[in-house]
């Protein structure tokens, strides 16, 4: 392999590199792709339709596959085998989600493909707190258009030019499945407070497309999908990529550092082989980092050189900084109203099918934090699990008939309402390398800096009051305990699973890490393609703006590589 | 495991309904174990042997998964006793079928034998009300036996009472994963379709209905 020439290595083969991947070799150029986790392949390996009776423990979530039995994530969660990271002392907990295998999170991932609006690209225009993008809604636009077309999504509505909440131009999206009945049901409260209603856009085949299996509308997507109707890296963009014949994957590579000349230039990577324990060079004539944003953050920060002694592209300490999640809370309801309905098939196409977007922007100063959040709400007559006896009351002691037709009735009652709220980046959160902790292999892991915000904190318990109004007006009942409180009520750092931010991209070497187009400012054929180059995080979950930027940068690279430039 | 209820409802002794494979596997672990017919397998008493308490790792296979690898931690006594108390909370009805039909108790042995947090933190309370209850049902008469059982719903012992609850929950979850449970509850999904057409009518009027009825 060393002996072979590569005009790009890509790092990572998720969201940002599987991208990257397909509109380069698409593009002529040559590719190698290096992947830490093991190779996967969808078709064989996603286990649809079994049931959780065939599961040990009945599917539930153990140590070992964190989000159940049948999640498609191998080898990681929260904790990856011989890998472990560190937070450090007086942070708030923040935890990381990584997976080990070929496609990454988007294996898992939970579909929901919201575009960021113009004012999430200048947020410091809005309102003087964060940062702007050095590129706008305009910039980004199209690139959201093709990457729609491309990996199929759901939710084509009649325009309704909604406050950064756009509407994607006709032909972009597929018709969602009509509202279930829980989703029909909540609908009337949320109407009733003014508050819209609006179909989701899901990463999934919910019509006809070329070259694309429909929807199936059974068996949950966070499985992954066999047929290839949902987006995932894996079955959408590395088949294509690799019939173009210019491009080679090798897994189990696990990159640790970016190779650098004398002349200040990548010649191309290092990595371990996860099973071998051998360490290997690779070559190439530019290095696309796409490991996610912790992992490409440590890559350069453990790629040091005379020039660089604090780690690749950080001479102004920002490597590893504006390291963002999205806020999440969330309120059960039980609903006597959905008891003793007649059986109906709430299987769906996978993501919700309708959402409720941020409502608040025009009201934001009154409201006491600055930026805003969309809703959640899931619910239904989904396909039974071992929670099932919460569905009844805190004192039910029944058992017999009596207990069967509690559940019977009761069962498609619940409904749960989560909020997915921006973060605005600050000093306390953030990565660097551990001084003293290293993996297997002995390379220095990350070590995280969590403290939520004001903004944040009020924007939870904010939540929680929308979520307890809604249950109230539907006659429902909060399930558990609900906290109120701000800080008690929000998640961790890192649980969302949208951590982004922490070699952003600005508009001089000063501000940022990397430009527009995720090239580094620092080494010129460097290039970052993942979420680590966002700027802000916005309430809309990341991936499908990752993908965009990724085909917007990729694009650029290929050419730099057309004018030589490389 | 079957989800097929076999018939008529057993009024003996309960028997695993592990499969064949599984039970050999686990011979020399558990015990010496005699097949005695298609899917059924009755075990002997402990005869000692290195216990698996590994868990099923972090990259099990998917499509086919593989039974439990962990040694099961039931004695006989705690096994029958659990298949008392499972099938007086789900009893089989002239529809469905009792919780021992559908192997629910080999379930929780699964269950409070597995390797991970949450259900080591089960296995104490779980063993120890089942240890508890067998004086009370295992050589009872019916009437003595109804009565212990019975007795669970209403203790004021916070311990009973949180075995009772705890159990319940397990059986109540493992049941209704089944697909005889998906049946009794009225789940119709896990099918393929060419499309989803969205609630029936009849579904679409009876939401309205408590809508109307909320002012909504």
């Amino acid at each position: 392999m060393a002996t072979d020439t590569y005009d790009v290595i890509i790092v990572g083969s998720g969201a940002g590199g599987g991208m990257s991947a397909y509109h380069l070799t698409r593009s002529g150029l040559r590719v190698l792709m290096l992947e830490a986790g093991r190779d996967y392949d969808p078709t064989t390996e996603t286990p649809m339709f079994n049931t959780n009776a065939e599961a040990p423990l009945r599917g539930v979530g153990t140590p070992d596959k964190p989000f159940g039995f049948y999640d498609a994530t191998v080898d990681g969660g929260w904790e990856v085998p011989n890998e472990p990271y560190t937070v450090a002392p007086g942070s708030e907990p923040f935890i990381w989600w990584r997976p080990r295998m070929l496609g990454g999170r988007t294996n898992h991932w939970g579909r929901i493909a919201l575009r960021f609006g113009p004012l999430d690209f200048k947020p410091y225009s809005r309102d003087g707190l964060g940062y702007d993008w050095p590129i706008t809604y305009d910039d980004v636009a199209p690139w959201y258009d093709k990457t729609e077309k491309l990996i199929g999504v759901s939710g084509a509505a009649a325009a309704r030019n909604l406050l950064n909440t756009p509407d994607s131009p006709p032909g972009c999206l597929m018709p969602s499945a009509p509202p279930r009945a829980f989703e029909i049901f909540y609908e009337r409260a949320f109407r009733k407070m003014g508050i819209p209603v609006i179909p989701m856009h899901g990463a999934v085949v919910t019509g006809q497309m070329e070259g694309r299996n429909t929807c199936l509308f059974a068996t949950p997507c966070g499985r992954g999908c066999a047929i290839g109707a949902n987006f995932q890296s894996t079955t959408v963009l590395l088949p294509p990529a690799m019939a173009t014949g210019n491009l080679a994957i090798r897994t189990d590579a696990l990159v640790y550092q970016v190779d650098m000349n004398k002349a200040g230039r990548a010649t191309g990577v290092s990595f371990v082989d996860r099973k071998t324990g051998e360490h290997h060079s690779v070559a190439a004539k530019s290095v696309v980092l796409a490991a996610g944003s912790g992992e490409t953050a440590r890559i350069l920060l453990n790629s040091k050189t005379a020039a660089f002694p604090d780690g690749l592209c950080n001479t102004h300490g920002m490597v590893g900084r504006y390291l963002m999640d999205s806020v999440g809370t969330g309120v059960t309801g039980q609903f006597p109203s959905m008891e003793g309905l007649p059986p109906t098939n709430d299987d769906g196409q996978g993501t919700q099918h309708t959402y409720v977007p941020w409502w608040g922007y025009e009201k934001q100063k009154a409201l006491g934090f600055a930026r805003g959040y969309h809703i959640e709400i899931g619910g239904g007559r989904h396909m039974p699990s071992m929670g099932m006896a919460g569905l009844l009351d805190k004192g039910d002691v029944s058992v017999g008939d009596d207990l069967r037709a509690k559940l019977r009735d009761r069962f498609g009652s619940m409904i749960g309402f989560d909020g997915r709220g921006e973060m605005i980046p600050n000093d306390d959160c953030y990565c660097e390398i551990d001084p003293v902790a290293k993996d297997k292999w002995g390379i220095p892991v990350l070590r995280f800096h969590w403290k939520w915000g004001e903004h944040e904190t009020n924007q939870a318990a904010h939540a929680v009051k929308t979520f307890l109004e809604v249950i109230d007006k539907l006659g429902g009942k909060p399930q558990g305990k609900v906290e109120t409180e701000g800080h008690r009520a929000i998640s961790k750092g890192g649980e969302m699973i949208h951590e982004i931010g922490t070699a952003r991209m600005g508009h001089n070497d000063k501000d940022s890490v990397v430009d527009q187009y995720g090239k580094s400012w620092a080494v010129p054929n460097l290039f970052i393609m993942d979420g680590a180059t966002m700027v802000s995080s916005p309430d809309k979950n990341p991936t499908l703006s990752i993908l965009a930027l990724a085909w917007r940068s990729a694009d650029n690279l290929a050419n730099l590589a057309k004018q030589g430039a490389l | 495991m079957s989800d097929q209820a076999p018939t008529p409802p057993e009024t003996g002794p309960y028997v695993s309904k592990v499969d064949r494979r599984t039970a050999l596997a686990w011979i020399g672990v558990v015990g010496a174990a005699t097949a005695v017919g298609a899917g059924v397998v009755v075990y002997g008493p402990k005869t000692g042997g290195d216990k698996i308490t590994r868990g099923y790792g972090t990259d099990p296979k998917l499509t086919k998964p593989e039974k439990a690898p962990w040694s099961r931690i039931m004695t006989d006594g705690q096994l029958q006793t659990a298949a008392i108390l499972a099938d007086f909370i789900l009893p089989a009805t002239a529809t469905a079928p009792s919780a021992t039909q559908l192997g629910i108790p080999d379930f929780l042995d699964e269950w409070v034998s597995a390797p991970y947090p949450d259900q080591i933190k089960d296995r104490g309370a779980i063993m120890n009300g089942l240890n508890a209850l067998s004086v009370h049902v295992l050589k009872a008469d019916a009437g003595a036996r109804t009565a212990a059982l019975t007795a669970l719903q209403t203790s004021k012992d916070e311990a009973t009472h949180k075995f009772f609850r705890r159990f319940r929950s397990l059986t109540v979850g493992a049941y209704y994963t089944t697909e005889a449970g998906f049946k009794d509850i009225g789940y119709i999904g896990n099918v393929p379709r060419a499309s989803d057409p969205g609630p029936s009518a009849e579904v679409k009027a009876a939401i309205e209905s408590e809508l109307a009825k909320l002012g909504l």
